[in-house]
């Protein structure tokens, strides 16, 4: 049956449903979310110390939180009948969106406006923009953005190598099958266990084989968490490890889409490999490289497993990931209050890094076409 | 552990053990023989104090491997005495426990697993467990605290934290008939009230005693190639261990570019990696013969403001000690943490001296990552020539010599049942048993002889018969033991501070302290940020609460 005709209420309403029963419904929607702003508003002033009564956590307003969705669902059957019983089937989607993405990004935001130290005698407060000042005079935090532009940098080397690969398992080369998979293997380890087999066991510097290596090609003491840089370089050669696999599935995926018309004609017109991969090749294939780069690129500025295991930042901070540092101020301070706001912080530069990062693709990929 | 470090071990231990067997055997009688025991030590033992502590000793033997599952459950189910004497058979049927603590390379939860098989056979109850590495257990608990989602009734936890639980009301009171069970009285003196107490009222079955001692390596100071390129290098004195930080220092810068047994020698190992704050202690018991002057028994903060010591120049030049030091240490010594310089550095026969909790010295026999049993020896941590007196803000020399002050770092873990089981009494009677049982005194014996993570902690360990009857040689375990209890007697101590937030003060000091290992700050500017964070983090916590706590916790 199609959907009632608009009426003057609501061009959803249809006009068959009695002006009681619309009623009744917006009734039970409005006193459901009195309910729910009531009780959330005397929580909060509760635990702000501004209300002598409350509840003792927050659980009570979930219920009123699920009361009100429960409530919101019959309306909707009471207000818009065959029409609302539609919505009710995205009502799930909506609810687990408001519980789980908007209700805690909007608890982070307010979270991270706290000074909210697990041991604090008072408790969680609100303090203002105080842990946005703290932020840009912690000297760690900008530290560990530095490394980021390290470790972000970095990327464009696994990208190259990662090509240089795809290019590799594209052509026509023996136990090509077996060696898709034998370098596709690295990406199914987990990076914690890379962190503990290479950079604690292998890499270890009195007994581990790269170091023995090392001492046989003369370096003496082959230490290699010891130095910034070559500290630095390990624990990026580790993730690279785990992560070049992916870059080069995805660009060996992009080179089989490649037009095999185009490139068998540039060969008859005489064109060498370099010019082939240089005037074709390449530039065919910068759509799907600026997608694996910014794929990467995100992946990489969540970078933590490795450093936390291996060096737990050092020395001396010089593989600190803001990930990492995150963690430590969540983790070993229990200051959930600054640790929000470095978060929410962290979030919005990437948010802002790969929306131009994003922009400037396009561009590119407009251009190439 | 690493497979090629397994390995390596192994076929040191191998030979190891094979000297161990004989050296072992005839130690033992010869020991038991100067003790006035007969040729039949372990009767004789169990004539005098009955056959149980000799019997749990036996298992597996020292010299024999590390302990497995079962054993541990064997012991605990020798040690199951107090339980059948409070509770029926089956008493406790249909009790369900969450038990939370610690699950790494130092056992703790795995052991306690062993223990309470039997425990959960006999009465019935079953146990959950929720396992924390080390790292992990301050974030865990602190989360569990401020969310008030307690979800554990028994909890493995350390006495630095019982501000934090035992303040805010979460754990229950121990009733009278544990006490007895576990025999309070016999808790050497440093562990008794105020530790373990809140206002008053008892928390913690005590499992364990804590001290940091020294270790160090007799071989290197009995070699004579050393000891003649000692004075070969103009020191008038003799080539001996370190009784000092001072002479520490000197024999560390010594060895560096010296060999023995073929192998590059080494003196004293920094931990310098951050840990989770733990690592913290490490420079603590570097720092305390400087700072814990003996007339103050503040070291860490001033009692009366919360000011604190960290960036005076006691701690200063201990910051710098290792600064010093570091060139003369392993390559990679920026990137060891305590696990490191203790098992994969000093158990596995890189370096001379280190510092740690008790673990070395019950491992050094008994684990089998050790390859250095038969020449490892124990002291209580270095004195210093002088002290630094924060009050008069001078340096001293004391009249009585060197300054040694033991650092009491962490006070022990302990058993706290949590107050969540008080509503049910079955339920409270059998999370106090399972905690009884832990903190019983025969079994404190075994953990205290084996690997475990657990040290001495009561006056009865001390009876050195009995270590000898399970195998370990009497000058050893005699000396081990004098460095364990002498430093719990010390009366220049330096008690750890029983302040909520205890580990966030260390954690902010092990970021900077990295920096300043790694060469980026010196001594003094590090110290003066770590003063800075500390003061923020008090005002953040409660400044006055906080004096308050840190009186107290000082006795004081």
């Amino acid at each position: 049956m199609p959907p009632a005709p608009p009426t003057s209420d609501s061009p959803y309403i249809p006009s068959s449903i009695s002006p009681s029963r619309r009623t009744a419904g917006r009734v039970l929607v409005a006193l459901a979310s009195l309910v729910l702003v009531g009780m959330a508003l005397v929580q909060i002033l509760h635990e702000n110390g501004a209300l002598g009564f409350g509840f003792a956590n927050w659980r009570p307003v979930l219920y009123a939180f699920l009361g009100w969705s429960i409530a919101l669902g019959i309306a909707q059957v009471l207000i818009r009948g065959e029409a609302g019983e539609r919505a009710l089937f995205i009502l799930p989607a909506v609810l687990f969106t408001v519980a789980m993405v908007i209700f805690p990004t909007l608890f982070g935001f307010y979270i991270a406006f706290s000074d909210w130290n697990l041991s604090s005698f008072s408790g969680q407060h609100f303090n203002g923009v105080d842990n946005l000042v703290t932020l840009f005079h912690d000297r760690y935090f900008w530290n560990a953005l530095l490394n980021m532009v390290y470790y972000v940098l970095a990327v464009f080397v696994e990208y190259a190598i990662a090509f240089g690969l795809a290019l590799l398992l594209n052509a026509e080369i023996k136990a090509r099958k077996f060696f898709r998979v034998a370098f596709l293997m690295p990406f199914m380890l987990s990076p914690v266990a890379v962190s503990w087999m290479v950079g604690k066991s292998m890499m270890e510097y009195r007994y581990g084989p790269v170091g023995r290596l090392m001492r046989v090609l003369g370096w003496h003491s082959p230490s290699f968490f010891t130095d910034p840089w070559i500290a630095r370089i390990s624990i990026e050669a580790m993730d690279a490890w785990v992560s070049i696999p992916f870059l080069m599935i995805l660009l060996l995926a992009g080179l089989q889409a490649l037009p095999r018309e185009v490139m068998e004609a540039s060969r008859i017109d005489g064109a060498t490999g370099w010019q082939q991969f240089r005037e074709m090749t390449f530039p065919l294939m910068m759509p799907v490289s600026i997608t694996a780069v910014i794929l990467r690129i995100i992946f990489k500025l969540k970078l933590a497993d490795i450093v936390i295991n291996t060096t737990s930042g050092g020395p001396g901070g010089a593989t600190d990931t803001v990930s990492s540092f995150i963690y430590r101020e969540y983790r070993d301070r229990s200051n959930v209050g600054y640790g929000t706001m470095l978060a929410m912080f962290y979030l919005v530069l990437i948010i802002v890094f790969v929306t131009m990062l994003l922009n400037f693709a396009n561009k590119r990929v407009r251009r190439v076409n | 552990m690493r497979l090629h470090d397994y390995k390596h071990f192994l076929a040191l231990q191998a030979s190891r053990r094979a000297l161990l067997k004989g050296a072992a055997g005839a130690g033992v009688l010869a020991a038991l023989g100067g003790a006035g025991f007969g040729a039949s030590a372990t009767s004789a033992l169990a004539d005098e104090e009955g056959d149980l502590r000799a019997k749990i000793l036996q298992i597996p033997g020292v010299g024999k491997g590390s302990p497995t599952d079962s054993d541990w459950q064997k012991v605990g189910e020798l040690c199951l005495g107090g339980t059948k004497s409070t509770v029926k058979q089956g008493e406790f049927a249909g009790v369900e426990l969450s038990f939370m603590g610690l699950n790494n390379q130092n056992l703790h939860n795995l052991l306690f697993r062993g223990f309470l098989k039997p425990w959960e056979a006999y009465t019935g109850a079953k146990i959950t467990w929720i396992d924390l590495a080390q790292a992990d257990y301050n974030p865990r608990l602190q989360q569990a605290i401020a969310t008030g989602t307690v979800d554990f009734d028994i909890l493995e936890m350390g006495a630095p934290f019982e501000g934090d639980v035992c303040g805010k009301g979460l754990a229950s009171e121990m009733p009278d008939w544990v006490k007895k069970l576990i025999d309070f009285d016999d808790l050497v003196n440093y562990l008794k009230p105020p530790v373990g107490t809140w206002d008053g009222k008892q928390y913690r079955v005590t499992i364990d005693g804590d001290t940091h001692n020294f270790n160090y390596r007799t071989d290197y100071f009995k070699d004579e190639a050393l000891a003649k390129a000692w004075k070969d290098a103009g020191n008038t004195t003799e080539w001996a261990v370190p009784k000092t930080w001072q002479q520490v220092q000197t024999v560390t810068k010594f060895l560096k570019g010296k060999q023995i047994d073929g192998q590059d020698a080494y003196g004293y190992l920094d931990p310098c990696k951050p840990w989770g704050g733990f690592g913290f202690y490490f420079l603590g018991s570097r720092a305390t013969a400087y700072a814990k002057h003996p007339s103050d028994k503040a070291w860490l903060f001033d009692v009366d403001t919360m000011k604190p010591r960290i960036n005076n120049p006691a701690w200063v030049r201990a910051i710098q000690d290792v600064l010093d030091a570091l060139p003369s240490e392993p390559a990679d010594q920026l990137n060891a943490d305590p696990n490191t310089t203790g098992w994969q550095q000093f158990l596995g026969g890189t370096g001379s001296m280190c510092v740690w909790w008790g673990d070395i010295g019950s491992n050094a026999k008994t684990n089998d990552t050790s390859v250095i049993g038969d020449k490892c020896a124990f002291d209580i941590l270095p004195g210093s020539d002088d002290v630094y007196n924060a009050k008069s803000g001078a340096w001293e020399k004391l009249p009585s010599g060197p300054n040694f002050a033991p650092n009491l770092a962490y006070l022990g873990w302990g058993i706290y049942v949590m107050a969540r089981v008080e509503k049910d009494e079955k339920k409270k009677k059998a999370a106090w048993s399972a905690a009884a049982h832990l903190g019983g005194k025969d079994l404190a014996m075994w953990t205290a002889a084996y690997p475990s993570g657990f040290q001495c902690y009561r006056n009865s360990q001390s009876n050195i018969a009995e270590w000898v009857a399970a195998g370990y040689e009497k000058d050893f375990i005699a000396n081990y033991l004098d460095s364990q209890f002498n430093s719990y007697n010390h009366p220049n101590g330096a008690i750890e501070p029983r302040i909520p937030g205890i580990f966030q003060y260390y954690s902010l000091a092990e970021d900077v302290l990295t920096k300043i290992f790694a060469g980026q700050l010196k001594a003094q500017e590090g110290a003066d940020q770590i003063a800075a964070a500390w003061e923020k983090l008090t005002d953040q916590i409660g400044r006055e609460k906080q004096i308050a706590l840190y009186k107290a916790s000082l006795g004081m």
